[in-house]
């Protein structure tokens, strides 16, 4: 075959310039042929009871006075949310996890993780009593984040742009009480993730997720109100856990709202929380005696 | 060398072309059959007094503008309304019609969250965003992203219309 050298780089380099072009775009053939088939429900709820059956310690509970406007630039003054568990009337009986599941898709994990104890729930029982991420005013875990995906809302949510993340997990190893889930398995490819709710997008492997205070309630609810021109305090807005709860232990609510049904109750109450999140100025607190 | 030039220049045509076919955005697609009357908005809109709203219900109170079903067009086309020559046709077209004539899938992805109500209430008129290429039912030619969105939120795109929008991430995305 007649190719002297200078052909031959051209032909290479044509080859180059060609696949990087075909490279830049989504080939529209290209499916979801390695996909698993999806799980049952039934799996979810299992995972649940495997969760509940794991030893786990019992959480160091120091008193907190009840929770304020955010100290920080560019808070509201009207809204911060946040919840209160009342530990004498939770019984643990974990609907509130599956309530979680079902509202933001949380996946599978593997039977591998699952024997070590370690699940993507955002809810897990520590002690008999629900645990999820507290939303702490000042959240050490933000400041970790290198790329600004965990940040902070001015009506105190600590919110995951899970599109930013880049999953150096700097976040999980910073929060006191590991709070967060990273995803180490591509759950939809796996067949570990079932789609209950549309309005919450799938997290993608190497992406870190926590309890975002079902943060979708609360923008779809602003966003009515705001069409409506009312001035948006969240008061028709209920946790997916807080709905769920079948001795109403979980109380959501706005902590600026003197009409929320969490003040009108924590107001009444002994306020907790775990000993090395008191400090960090949490939304969700622990209500224990008092009345 | 020759050669490898048409080559080159065949496979850069070959490549936009696709670019072109795979990579339209989103627009409507019309259903039924091609003897369809075509859809003309500047019949329909400001010319009979009419808001998008009236045919894209849900423009200014929910999430989203929806396109109109055939009943939406039989509120008012179930009386003929000109007389003459063309309304047969019209009339023909109208029964023949599916009962939802256009679809359209949104582009929007699902982490972000957009409110055509909420814009509406602010103050932002429907032109602002889809420009005037609707009226001469030219659809598609609008290409949003977080710029644009971001551009308006902090008040840089309409300065005279005094715009300021909330900018913190977990105002729009999930």
């Amino acid at each position: 075959m007649g190719m002297d050298r200078r052909e031959f780089i051209k032909w290479c380099s044509l080859l180059a310039v060609g696949s990087m072009l075909g490279g830049c775009r989504k080939l529209p053939f290209v499916g979801d042929a390695a996909k698993k088939d999806l799980p049952s429900f039934k799996m979810f709820e299992a995972e649940v009871r495997r969760a509940m059956s794991m030893p786990s310690h019992r959480m160091e509970l120091v008193r907190v006075s009840m929770p304020g406007r955010l100290n920080r630039p560019g808070a509201s003054e009207e809204n911060r949310f946040g919840m209160a568990i009342d530990i004498d009337a939770c019984d643990g009986c974990g609907k509130c996890i599956l309530a979680c599941i079902q509202e933001n898709n949380i996946p599978l994990v593997t039977e591998d993780e699952s024997a070590k104890g370690r699940f993507m729930h955002w809810i897990e029982m520590r002690g008999g009593v629900p645990f999820m991420c507290a939303h702490c005013g000042n959240a050490p875990c933000e400041r970790a984040c290198p790329t600004g995906a965990a940040n902070h809302t001015p009506d105190g949510l600590s919110a995951m742009m899970y599109k930013r993340c880049t999953g150096s997990r700097y976040c999980g190893a910073n929060c006191p009480e590991h709070a967060r889930k990273f995803n180490f398995n591509d759950a939809v490819q796996q067949g570990l993730s079932l789609k209950f709710n549309d309005k919450v997008p799938v997290r993608s492997k190497g992406v870190m997720e926590k309890c975002s205070l079902c943060l979708h309630r609360l923008q779809d609810d602003r966003l009515a109100v705001k069409t409506a021109g009312g001035v948006w305090r969240g008061r028709g807005v209920k946790t997916a856990c807080a709905e769920a709860c079948p001795k109403k232990a979980i109380v959501f609510g706005n902590w600026l709202d003197p009409e929320s049904p969490l003040v009108k109750v924590a107001r009444r109450r002994d306020l907790y929380a775990p000993a090395d999140l008191a400090g960090l100025d949490p939304s969700i607190v622990y209500m224990m005696g008092g009345k | 060398m020759k050669w490898s030039l048409v080559a080159l220049v065949a496979l850069l045509c070959a490549f936009f072309l696709a670019d072109l076919l795979m990579n339209r955005v989103a627009e409507p697609t019309r259903r039924g059959d091609g003897a369809a009357v075509p859809f003309v908005h500047a019949m329909h809109g400001d010319s009979i007094g009419l808001p998008c709203s009236a045919c894209h219900t849900g423009a200014y109170t929910t999430v989203r503008a929806y396109l109109p079903s055939k009943a939406d067009c039989m509120d008012c086309h179930r009386l003929p309304l000109t007389e003459g020559a063309g309304i047969e046709a019209l009339d023909s077209a109208l029964s023949k019609a599916p009962e939802h004539p256009w679809s359209k899938k949104s582009s929007l992805p699902e982490h972000v969250v957009f409110h055509h109500g909420v814009h509406h209430s602010a103050g932002v008129a429907c032109a602002d965003c889809h420009g005037t290429g609707y009226a001469k039912d030219v659809y598609g030619g609008e290409r949003f992203d977080m710029r644009t969105c971001l551009d308006c939120h902090r008040g840089k795109t309409f300065r005279d219309k005094n715009f300021k929008a909330a900018v913190y991430c977990a105002a729009c995305h999930r």
